[in-house]
């Protein structure tokens, strides 16, 4: 008998749940990379997206994932709007203006979903989401296996479109160096509006899968936020890779912490962990 | 002609006369609504003008003024627990406040910039989960979370509680003026400038930031338990609440980051607007969050800034340095 026995479906679980963490990171780490701007309104979009899902389910009873069709446009279009409108204005003042922006912006979300959708908690609770998998003998819910296959299809498709598209480098060459894209003709305004919206979409994404997952009350916005950030800043700010590879070892910190720690220990577990690593490497496992 | 830089010289007889005017209210006996409109004002203005000290002139956005606040808090509930007075709560309370923050900034003054506003903002979540697990006195934890009355509190009365408020709110804006005019001031508003030149001309930036953001913590816990004080009660989830940093934030950005009198502008619509939106409860923090968006974006300075460029202004100055 050692300490190690039962530590295998933490394992399990903490690989599968680093899949949900860094699609819900992905959207902050991109904003991050090319626009240089830490989104403190990221978490409460995110819960938007949950919300979304939550109506077109209830509501419409549209099932929450095939409702991202829907989701996904909408988010896009209020993430232009808010980059166009709000923060590249902000950009031109100072970097705290756009912090303190998006600070408002956060608040005014998390009163907008107080009223309308109560303070009550809420989870996307469909057929599949209370299944579970047997792999031996660890058992997870089935949803922690979609988590982790949508981390891999969205990051998948971001990386080939900033690859292969036209769009997509510009983006890239934005986020290199601002000013030679603007000298190459790239309007670099357009360039971040788009990639706030790209990451809007990712967050759509990221609060239907969030929803399945756990249940969401309209303040949960800011530990979503505090995991996206510890996610990100493990990873290195504005990795694809390095987000990913931090989203598994927050999820790992979380559930093996709360293993040996008792579950009511698990997030202390993890955020401290953060806290460490910001002291030890600031520029995080995969910095630039 | 020497360019001056306008600034608001108070002279020393105006101010004393509106201090004692403001610590015989009580005596007076003015409605006991009004306690709680300058009592909150006073706490507010010493916890806005810290983060103004930090956010406005050292080049620190603390996302973290909550941890001081709750730290506080908690240590003047266990002081008043273990049987000392609340007197002895009130130093303890900053002194831990100020540990605290000599503490974290081992790990958040390795970060640079927006690096350091989330270092910050973790530390309170971390603070909050460690005191919904952890009582530090008496009995075990009963259902969620570890929630303490102030003990003792009771005897203490509406006026002297308000003294209080009154000292800490008047000593931050004394301290304010002392900090910015002295060495530590100097060496801020170099770094605020540019922190290559400073270092290089001799100026210790890491030093300089250390002693505002202990200072800060110091003043912040101690307006913490000053309010607690009041409320009578602590419990994890407000003491490290998101609110206190909004309500500082608002106050600050709406009267002007980075000038003195901008804080103590910005507190009195803070407060005016907590009674006013009172009745509005639900869309009270939508209307906060857009007067924030909209400062920031149409005036960076704030009321401050927008005054400072008008012409009453000038004439004010020269009245008030005639006093």
């Amino acid at each position: 008998m050692t300490i190690f026995d039962g530590l295998a479906t933490p394992i399990v679980m903490g690989i599968l749940l680093g899949g949900l963490y860094a699609v819900v990171a992905l959207g902050l780490s991109l904003v991050f990379g090319v626009v240089r701007e830490i989104n403190i309104a990221h978490g409460d979009l995110v819960i938007l997206g949950s919300y979304f899902g939550y109506t077109a389910m209830t509501v419409f009873g549209i099932d929450p994932i095939l409702s991202l069709l829907i989701g996904m446009p909408v988010l896009f279009g209020i993430g232009f709007a808010i980059q166009k409108y709000l923060l590249n204005r902000a950009f031109r003042i100072s970097m705290d203006a756009v912090l303190i922006i998006a600070f408002g912006l956060s608040i005014i979300l998390e009163n907008i979903f107080l009223k309308v959708w109560s303070p009550m908690s809420r989870g996307l609770t469909t057929p599949y989401a209370l299944k579970s998998l047997s792999l031996g003998s660890v058992r997870f819910p089935l949803v922690y296996l979609l988590d982790f296959l949508a981390a891999i299809v969205v990051m998948v498709l971001l990386r080939e479109f900033l690859r292969r598209t036209y769009l997509g480098m510009a983006i890239r060459a934005a986020a290199q160096d601002r000013k030679a894209a603007h000298l190459m003709g790239i309007n670099t305004d357009r360039v971040y509006a788009f990639t706030f919206a790209i990451s809007m979409a990712i967050a759509a994404i990221g609060g239907v899968f969030l929803g399945l997952t756990f249940p969401f009350t309209p303040v949960s916005g800011m530990p979503f936020l505090i995991i996206a950030l510890g996610v990100v800043v493990l990873g290195g700010l504005g990795s694809i890779a390095g987000t990913f590879v931090g989203g598994i070892v927050f999820g790992l910190a979380q559930t093996v912490g709360g293993h040996f720690f008792g579950l009511a220990a698990q997030m202390l577990v993890a955020y401290t962990m953060v806290l460490v690593v910001l002291a030890l490497i600031p520029r995080g496992i995969f910095g630039r | 002609m020497k360019a001056t830089i306008p600034r608001l010289r108070a002279g020393l007889i105006p101010s004393i006369a509106v201090i004692v005017v403001l610590a015989l209210l009580p005596i007076i006996g003015v409605p006991r609504v009004w306690f709680l409109y300058t009592f909150l004002f006073f706490t507010y203005l010493a916890m806005a003008n810290m983060w103004n000290l930090l956010a406005g002139y050292s080049g620190l956005v603390s996302l973290c003024p909550a941890a001081f606040v709750g730290l506080g808090g908690y240590t003047l509930a266990v002081v008043t627990w273990v049987g000392l007075p609340y007197y002895v709560g009130i130093i303890f309370g900053s002194i831990v406040a100020a540990l605290f923050a000599m503490l974290i900034s081992i790990p958040v003054f390795r970060l640079k910039g927006i690096y350091f506003a989330i270092g910050t903002l973790v530390v309170p979540e971390i603070l909050r989960f460690v005191f919904l697990l952890w009582k530090p006195v008496g009995g075990a934890i009963h259902g969620r979370g570890a929630g303490y009355t102030v003990k003792g509190v009771a005897e203490i009365s509406q006026s002297q509680i308000y003294w209080f408020a009154l000292a800490i709110g008047i000593a931050s804006i004394f301290l304010m003026r002392y900090i910015l005019r002295s060495k530590l001031g100097r060496g801020l508003a170099a770094i605020r400038d540019s922190e290559g030149t400073a270092a290089s001309c001799g100026v210790n930036v890491f030093k300089l930031k250390l002693y505002s953001f202990v200072i800060a913590a110091f003043v912040t816990g101690m307006a913490g338990t000053i309010s607690y004080i009041y409320q009578g009660y602590i419990e994890p989830a407000s003491a490290f609440s998101v609110r206190w940093l909004i309500t500082i934030m608002l106050a600050t950005v709406i009267g002007g980051e980075g000038t003195e009198e901008g804080p103590i502008i910005g507190t009195i619509i803070v407060v005016f607007m907590y009674f006013i939106l009172a009745r509005y409860a639900e869309i009270s923090l939508i209307i906060q969050g857009v007067i924030l968006v909209g400062i920031m974006l149409l005036a960076p300075q704030g009321i401050m800034g927008i005054i400072r460029k008008t012409r009453p202004y000038g004439f004010l100055l020269q009245w008030a340095s005639r006093c």
